[in-house]
Parts: structure tokens; sequence; C-alpha cells
């Protein structure tokens, strides 16, 4: 069809490649997602806290990691970190290598950058929460803690879960430029096979909709888990 | 204490922050004066070949000056097909609006790596149209594969804030006989360019960033020539060369996303 030539695909060899590739991209967007929301919940909840120097602290690693290349951060984690002393002697053969993967590398920038997107969600669901509610659950008698894990933690949940749901897919379309170190993930096997093959267009066009694809699925349930978690009367559950 | 009980909290907020970028620049200092200053010297060397591509600092041929031209080009294509993709997933007819909100979804849906790639391969070296030859050097592939998605992002900051105008307004003016047309001419887009133009600055400070990606098209972007250096450069300096580049970004975007955040509080702010 429009002469393009998918007969590689038969290829038990290429059908291999392509199932780690997309194996490996979602073990590590899921590892790089978990650990991004993470630090995007601490990060809030110490803005929240209102201690000035954590709040400069916090800014400050949201706009370096907001405002410089995903691709660039990765690239400076796998080749400075070993040159700035992370490395191991490995004890069979003696010679000195690096202390991180490529995967380990692109798992922890994706994490940071994608924490640094996080914070700033959640943060901005904080602030966009009605005043009263606080106020009510402090005439309540709340504490700091509970007042956060009770109150605002899961009301500013579900008024970020569409940012959520964007920092998550524009996380996993992140994970694609990992194939520039070297890590094994789609698209790294998707310039493999065509390497191999020299069906460019065809390959691309594949890669492009497989992660089409999984993008959709991801927005599909985060979009159900949002009409899940909304409560009667708030956004969605109007 | 008392300098403390003065300051408000903006304030300590900023002399912290002030506190850090000063004490980055008494580590350079330390850096440079315990023998880091050698590779300081070999950065400032390779200082304007970085940002222009060329090692006199002109013509500009490359480097950071680069990126900033691709973002600018990509941003200006994918302002007018974005424009032109979002008011067509608003139009009321459905063959129109349902395969550019397909086309829409697909694009915001795929990695911009991959459509990167996928438009350098798409397109072809030259393209011959009516006896004319129009070349398709890198440059001009990596404009079209960066401001596909653009466009497709800032088609949804059209639609949002065509959407997030009160449904008043349209009945208003339809009352008094304005067309479709008309009433997007002169009701609708007045307004909404308002509301659009923080999202257009966030998007535009977005592919910048998206242009360190551009490394791929094998143009000389200042990655490209980030990467060539390394090669004849040693591992030591590697990281001052990365600081650089990773300063060079955030010098340039965060004032830009910073603008886009503040309008962003001042639209909203506005009521109807």
């Amino acid at each position: 069809m429009f002469g393009l030539d998918y007969s590689w695909l038969a290829d038990p060899a290429y059908q291999q490649w392509l199932l780690t590739g997309v194996i490996n991209t979602l073990k590590l967007a899921t590892l790089s997602s978990s650990v991004a929301i993470l630090i995007g919940m601490l990060g809030a909840f110490g803005l929240t806290l209102r201690i000035f120097w954590l709040d400069a602290l916090i800014e400050l690693f949201v706009e370096v990691f907001r405002n410089t290349p995903p691709l660039l951060q990765m690239l400076f984690a796998y080749f400075t970190l070993s040159s700035l002393g992370l490395r191991v002697t490995d004890p069979s053969t003696g010679l000195s290598v690096p202390l991180l993967s490529a995967f380990a590398c692109a798992a922890i920038s994706l994490s940071l950058f994608g924490g640094a997107l996080a914070i700033e969600a959640f943060r901005s669901g904080i602030e966009t929460m009605p005043r009263s509610i606080i106020d009510a659950a402090r005439s309540l008698g709340y504490g700091r803690w509970a007042r956060f894990w009770r109150i605002e933690a899961p009301i500013a949940t579900r008024i970020c879960l569409p940012a959520l749901t964007n920092i998550l897919t524009n996380l996993f379309k992140t994970t694609s430029q990992a194939s520039v170190i070297t890590v094994p993930e789609l698209m790294y096997y998707a310039g493999q096979i065509y390497n191999d093959t020299f069906r460019t267009l065809e390959v691309m066009i594949l890669v492009l909709l497989i992660y089409v694809v999984l993008v959709s699925i991801l927005t599909f349930a985060m979009a159900r888990l949002e009409a899940f978690m909304a409560f009667p009367g708030y956004g969605r559950g109007h | 204490m008392i300098a403390g009980s003065m300051l408000s909290y903006e304030g300590k907020k900023r002399a912290v922050l002030l506190l850090i970028a000063l004490g980055v620049v008494i580590w350079i200092a330390v850096d440079a004066a315990a023998g880091g200053s050698a590779h300081w010297s070999r950065v400032l060397v390779r200082l304007p070949l970085l940002l222009t591509g060329s090692a006199s600092g002109w013509p500009i041929t490359g480097g950071f000056v680069l990126n900033i031209i691709l973002s600018i080009a990509s941003m200006a294509l994918a302002t007018v097909l974005g424009t032109i993709m979002g008011l067509a997933t608003l139009a009321r007819f459905g063959p129109i609006r349902v395969p550019s909100f397909l086309l829409m979804n697909f694009l915001r849906n795929s990695p911009w790596l991959v459509l990167l790639f996928a438009t350098l391969y798409f397109l072809p070296f030259e393209m011959h149209v009516f006896g004319m030859t129009i070349p398709f050097p890198p440059f001009v592939k990596a404009v079209i594969g960066l401001a596909l998605p653009t466009a497709a992002n800032f088609s949804e900051v059209i639609r949002g804030a065509v959407q997030s105008i009160h449904s008043g307004q349209w009945e208003a003016a339809r009352s008094l006989g304005y067309s479709t047309g008309q009433i997007y001419r002169h009701v609708i887009m007045p307004q909404a360019l308002r509301r659009m133009i923080p999202g257009w600055t966030n998007l535009y400070a977005l592919l910048m960033i998206a242009t360190a990606l551009a490394t791929v098209t094998g143009i000389q972007d200042v990655l490209t020539i980030l990467n060539t250096l390394l090669a004849v450069e040693n591992e030591r300096v590697i990281v001052y060369f990365y600081l650089t580049v990773l300063f060079l970004f955030i010098a340039y975007c965060y004032p830009i996303a910073a603008i886009a955040r503040r309008r962003e509080r001042a639209v909203k702010g506005e009521s109807l």
C-alpha cells in the first residue's frame, strides 16, 4: 500500500526488537513517572510549609529543569556524572567503569525533569483551591500535616489531574530521547531496524503509530481516572 | 533578626536566590583558582563557536543563534498552521472538524523526536513543483518537523481561548445579525487573542527547548557543535562545556517563561 514495504515485519528478530523496545520504553516511563510524581508531591508539600529558603531552593530546581532541554540533561548525566567521580572499579576486569548505566542516567534525568513539571502542577492545584476549605479545616483543628494529607492533597490532586495527564504524556514522549544516549528503548531499536533494512520511512511510520497508540491509551486511562475520582459538584463531577 | 523582620517573605526568598547565585560565582572563582581556570579558558575560547558556529563569531553559521533562528522560523510556521488547525477543529461542518481533530490529536500524542525523524525521512531532498525546484535542506526539515507538534499544541491553545469566551457573546452577536465569520473576526477573536498570548509565549519557550532535538537532522546547532567540540577536548573540560550550554538555554528561556506566567496571571484575573 502506497509503495510501503512492511515485509521486514515478518522477521521474528525484528518483532523481538520492537517488543523489547516497547517494554523498555514502558519500564523507563513507569519508573520516571512514579519518581516524578513523588518529587512533585514532596516539592508541593515543601512549598505549602512557607519556609523561605526551602521555597527558594524548590523554585531554583523547578526553573533549572524546566528551562533546559531534557536531551541536554540526559547527555549531561550520561557523559559527565562518570567524569565527576561516579565510577566504580569492575572487580572482574579491574577497569574503571561508570557507576550509572545509560538507563539509570535516563531514568534519573527524566525523573528530575518530570518532577520539576509536577511540582509546578501540584503547586498551582493547591493555589487554586478555595481558601474557605482550608479555613474550615483550620477551624476544625486540623494540624499542618493532617490538613495537607486529608484536605489539600485529595482536592489538589483532583484539580491538577488534567495538568498531571499533560505531564505524564509529555514525559512518556520524552523517553524517546533516551535513545540518543543508547538506552535500548523503542526509538533505539527503530534505528537498529532501519539501519538493517534501509526501510527508514516504514519503520518511522510504524514507530510513530506505536507511540501515538501508547500515549492515547495513557490519555484515555487518565481521563477515566479523572471521571472516577471526580467529587460530585466539583469540576467534572458537575 | 531585625533585618529578617524588615524583609517580606518574597524579599527573603529573593535574598536566598541571590545568595545561591553569589555562591555559584564564588564556586567558579574558587574552582578557577584551584586549577579550573585552564578549563574555563578552554570554554571561553570556544564560546564564539558555541554561540554562532564560527570561531571568530562571524558569520553566523550555527550554534545557539541558529537554535534561536530555528525556533523563530518554526514558531512562525506553527502559528499559521495552528490557527488553521484550531479554527478547523471548531468548525461546525463535520467533514472538516473530525479529520482536523484527529490530526491534532495525532500530532499532540506523538513524541517530538520521532516526529522530527519522520519529517526528516518523509520529506524528499528536493521537490519539483511546476518546473520549480524547491530544495529541502536539513534546516527547512527541522523547521517543519518542530512546527508540526507546536502547531497542534497551539491549535489547542486557540480552542481553549475561543471556548473560554462566554456563550452570551455569541448569542448577543448572533441576535445583532452577525454572520459566523463576522462574529469570529469582530467579537470572539479580539477577546480570545488576549487570552492566547500567555499560551503562545509558553509554547515558544517549549519550542526553544525542543530545538535541541534538531541536532539529529545534522544542522550545526549548539548541541551538534558541543558534541564535535567534546571529541577534541579532554574529559574534565566536558563538564564545563555542558554547564555553559545549559546556562545558555536557561538564560534565554527563563525570562520568556516568566513573562508568560505573569501574563497568564493577569489574564486569569480578568473576568468577563
